[in-house]
C-alpha cells in the first residue's frame, strides 16, 4: 500500500464499497422481506391456537384491531363463529415496567370474560428468573380469573397472584398486563362490539 | 501454514475467547444456553470468513488511511445479511439471541482479524483463518454455554436431565456465573496450552 494516496482515490473507493454494500443489502432483504413476514405471522396464529385453547369453530380478522386502554396501546383480534357471536378475544397488550422494560404478552379471553390462557410475545426479562412467566406453575393460575373475582396485585402488593420468586417486578408486569387485558375485553363488550 | 496448524492455533494456544481474550461480550451476554452459544458462533464464523475474504481481495485497493471505515462497511454489511437471514430462516433463534446480532460489528475479533490478518495475506488464507478463528470461537461458546446450561438450568441443549423440582445452581444463568465460568475455563485452557507447548519442545 502506498503511503499517502490522493484524496481522490480515497473517497471514490469509500464510495464505491458503500454503493456495493447496499446493493447488496438491498437484494438480501427483498429476498428475505416476504419469509420474515410469513414467520411473524406464522408466531401470532401459534400463539393465538394457545390463547384461545379450547374454543372450536372460531374465526379471527387477519389484521388485528387496534385501542388504547389505560393510554397504552392494545391490539386484539375478536374470535368469533361463523354467526358472528363472540366466542373470545385474543388480547395483545404491553406488559407494563417489566424488570427490563415493557414486553408484549398475548391473553386469551373467553366470552364470559375469564382468561383461557397467556403467551409471551417478546421480552427480554432476565432468564432464569423473570422467564418463569411462560412457564406453567407461574401462568396456571391465571386460567379462569376474571376482572371481579381476582385482585389483580401480586401478593406482596395484598393482590391475589403468586409472584415468581425472586422475580417480584416481572411478575407485577405480567399481572398488569393480564388485567389490561381483561379490562380492553370487558370494554369491547360494554361498547357492544 | 498446514490447515491442521492453524485449527490447533485457533482452537488452543491463540483461540479468540480463551487465548486472545477478544469478543467477550458475546461470549459473555449470550451463552445462557449451549444452543445459544452455538448460534451466535456460527453466526461469528459466518460474517469472519465472509469479511476476511472479501477485505483480503480488496485490500490493494482500499487505502490505507481509510481502511479501519472500509473493513466496518463491509463487516457491517455481513452482520446485516446474518440479521436478516436468521430471521428469515431461524426465527426462534433470532428471538433469543436478537440484540446480539447487529453487535457483532463491534466484536473485535472481527476487525481484529481482518486488521492483522487478512489485510496482509492471501485470500485462501484468510478463508481458512475465518473459518478456523470462527469454529474456534463457537468451540468456546459451546463449552461456556454447556457449563452454565448444565448447573444453572439442568439441562443440555434444551433436554432436561433433571427432575422439574430438582435445586439448580440460578447464578449459572445470569451474568455472575458467566464471569465465573470464564474465569475458571481461562484456568483450565492456559494449562492445556502449558501442555502443548512443552510438548513441542
Amino acid at each position: 500500500m502506498a503511503k499517502q494516496e490522493s484524496g481522490f482515490k480515497v473517497i471514490i473507493v469509500l464510495v464505491l464499497i458503500a454503493f456495493l454494500s447496499a446493493v447488496l443489502l438491498a437484494y438480501v432483504n427483498k429476498v428475505t422481506r416476504e419469509p420474515i413476514e410469513e414467520n411473524k405471522k406464522a408466531e401470532t396464529k401459534k400463539a393465538i391456537g394457545i390463547v384461545l385453547r379450547g374454543l372450536t369453530g372460531y374465526q379471527y380478522p387477519e389484521i388485528p384491531q387496534e385501542m388504547e386502554v389505560d393510554r397504552s396501546p392494545v391490539k386484539y383480534f375478536m374470535a368469533v363463529d361463523s354467526n358472528k357471536n363472540i366466542l373470545g378475544c385474543a388480547v395483545i397488550v404491553k406488559a407494563p415496567n417489566g424488570f427490563t422494560n415493557d414486553f408484549d404478552m398475548m391473553v386469551g379471553v373467553d366470552s364470559s370474560g375469564s382468561v383461557i390462557d397467556t403467551y409471551v410475545l417478546d421480552h427480554k426479562e432476565t432468564p432464569g428468573l423473570g422467564d418463569g412467566m411462560s412457564k406453567e406453575p407461574f401462568k396456571k393460575q391465571f386460567r379462569g380469573k376474571n376482572i371481579n373475582n381476582t385482585k389483580w396485585l401480586v401478593k406482596k402488593d395484598k393482590g391475589d397472584i403468586d409472584a415468581m420468586t425472586a422475580a417480584t417486578i416481572t411478575s407485577r408486569a405480567f399481572t398488569a398486563g393480564v388485567k389490561r387485558a381483561l379490562m380492553t375485553y370487558n370494554r369491547l363488550r360494554e361498547d357492544g362490539k | 501454514m498446514k490447515i491442521g496448524e492453524k485449527f490447533k492455533k485457533a482452537f488452543f494456544t491463540e483461540n479468540p475467547v480463551t487465548g486472545l481474550l477478544l469478543g467477550l461480550c458475546p461470549t459473555l451476554a449470550v451463552t445462557s444456553t449451549a444452543e445459544n452459544g452455538i448460534g451466535m458462533g456460527l453466526a461469528t464464523t459466518f460474517v469472519l470468513v465472509g469479511s476476511n475474504v472479501v477485505v483480503s481481495i480488496l485490500k490493494n485497493v482500499i487505502p490505507s488511511r481509510v481502511r479501519i471505515p472500509a473493513f466496518i462497511v463491509i463487516i457491517a454489511t455481513f452482520v446485516t445479511i446474518v440479521d436478516m437471514g436468521l430471521q428469515a430462516t431461524m426465527f426462534e433463534l433470532h428471538k433469543t439471541l436478537g440484540l446480539f446480532i447487529p453487535l457483532i460489528v463491534v466484536n473485535c475479533i472481527i476487525l481484529g482479524r481482518a486488521e492483522a490478518f487478512a489485510s496482509k495475506n492471501t485470500v485462501w488464507d484468510s478463508f481458512v483463518d475465518g473459518i478456523s478463528m470462527g469454529l474456534g470461537f463457537t468451540f468456546t461458546l459451546f463449552i461456556l454455554g454447556s457449563i452454565r446450561e448444565i448447573l444453572g438450568s439442568g439441562a443440555i441443549l434444551g433436554y432436561n436431565f433433571l427432575p422439574e423440582t430438582s435445586p439448580t445452581i440460578l447464578v449459572f444463568v445470569l451474568a455472575p456465573g458467566a464471569f465465573i465460568t470464564l474465569g475458571f475455563m481461562l484456568v483450565g485452557m492456559n494449562k492445556i496450552n502449558k501442555v502443548l507447548q512443552g510438548s513441542k519442545s
